[in-house]
């Protein structure tokens, strides 16, 4: 008999072995999101140019247009978590069969390996088409960790509240402007910390904090939301 | 095996202005079978997604006990099977990868994901998305017997199925309701149902 933690972890893996096998095949939210991640990249970098030779837009242009980029591609494929499994009616099987909190966090493991996944392709060919250097590429790979993480979470859990209204995208959008802006300004803060080679800051713990506190928002706030 | 049974007393559900469901009670016991019925929008549907802890009610109770135990409704989401026309499975998963994943949410054996699919006479390997409704009613009925509940709410439960395969669902009901398990059933036309049957008919 498996203990009811084990059992747990098996649900919440199975939801993100499940989406991530129904993604592979379907590819819809991964289209949409290479789509609008190279049509960005493309677009900025053919209207800036080599932009990272200017100190002054290196410092503090590019790094919040890197975010505009990851903020928008995630904007194209996250919010389908949940909205998904209602217009498809999976939700009534899920609702029926998983533990609310497994299923959260299975939800967020494929949000965030996806957002993680979409960072590891479009920063480095940002890097690379804007010319940009990083004076400390660690503190960078920490920016897009922990603001890749804030973003997939944060989107996860507006998905989730959003799934349930009539008006699905337009909550989200209303939804995400509050709760997405404070982790986009520390992101970018971050980063352009990791651009200029200044010490992290304040940014990096109010960026855990943010993601900490996000994670267990969704924790607490899904069940009541998901369950009638 | 536990005992179980299952009583309703003055449920009632609006969507707005929309009255879906006038109060109903009835009460079903271990190895007994409710069938419900009633014309289109009289609140078949609304009452099993209300029994199921689909939907909360507006007004009435709910008790779902198994052995002595009265359930909450996040325990009778986990305990009940449920058939129903509008659940839906993973069109980019086959039937098999459907219900093994469902197995594993809920803690069970994957092999018993290919017993049932075996029962109903679905091939494991055939996409979701590509079975006729009849295969998809099949699946369904797969899908709800597999934690093997006590208590089954069954919406339309042969809607669809070719009379092989309603033999095999009703064989199924039957050895269920033998088990000492209870069933309710909604349609909009009388079923025929073996063993201790009682009605209830909702109406405007």
């Amino acid at each position: 008999m498996p203990s009811p933690t084990s059992s747990w972890v098996a649900s919440a893996q199975a939801v993100f072995t499940k989406d991530w096998r129904c993604e592979l095949r379907s590819r819809y939210a991964l289209n949409a999101i290479a789509l609008f991640a190279v049509t960005t990249l493309v677009v900025t970098s053919a209207a800036l140019g080599p932009a990272g030779t200017n100190k002054s837009l290196a410092i503090n242009v590019l790094p919040a247009m890197l975010w505009l980029i990851l903020l928008f591609a995630a904007a194209a494929g996250l919010p389908r978590a949940f909205v998904h499994e209602e217009e498809s009616h999976t939700a009534i099987a899920l609702r029926l069969a998983a533990p609310p909190s497994a299923l959260f966090v299975g939800k967020l493991a494929f949000g965030v390996s996806l957002l993680l996944a979409i960072e590891a392709l479009v920063a480095p060919l940002y890097l690379a088409v804007m010319s940009l250097e990083v004076a400390s590429p660690g503190l960078l790979v920490i920016a897009l960790l922990g603001g890749g993480y804030g973003l997939a979470a944060g989107s996860v859990l507006i998905a989730a509240l959003a799934s349930q209204a009539r008006g699905r995208s337009t909550l989200f959008s209303v939804l995400a402007f509050p709760v997405l802006m404070p982790l986009l300004l520390l992101a970018i803060e971050l980063t352009r910390n990791a651009v200029a080679g200044d010490a992290a800051g304040p940014a990096l713990p109010q960026l855990l904090l943010y993601d900490g506190s996000v994670t267990i928002a969704g924790l607490m706030l899904f069940p009541a939301v998901w369950n009638p | 095996m536990s005992s179980v049974s299952l009583a309703f007393d003055g449920l009632r559900r609006r969507f707005g202005r929309v009255r879906a469901l006038e109060p109903a009670s009835g009460r079903v016991a271990a190895g007994e079978t409710l069938v419900v019925t009633g014309a289109n929008g009289s609140g078949k549907s609304t009452l099993l997604r209300c029994l199921a802890g689909l939907l909360a009610p507006d007004a009435g109770t709910i008790e779902h006990l198994e052995a002595g135990s009265t359930l909450s409704p996040s325990e009778r989401r986990a305990r009940i099977g449920f058939v129903a026309p509008d659940l839906a499975f993973y069109d980019e998963l086959s039937a098999g990868e459907n219900l093994e994943f469902f197995a594993k949410l809920r803690g069970l054996p994957v092999a018993r994901a290919g017993e049932l699919l075996d029962r109903v006479g679905l091939p494991a390997d055939r996409a979701a998305g590509a079975l006729s409704s009849g295969m998809r009613q099949r699946l369904r009925w797969a899908w709800a017997l597999l934690a093997r509940p006590r208590a089954l709410l069954l919406d339309e439960p042969f809607q669809n199925l070719d009379a092989e395969g309603e033999g095999t669902v009703r064989s199924l009901l039957g050895e269920h309701l033998e088990s000492g398990g209870l069933a309710i059933l909604a349609s909009p036309i009388g079923l025929e149902v073996s063993g201790a049957v009682s009605h209830l008919e909702l109406g405007r």
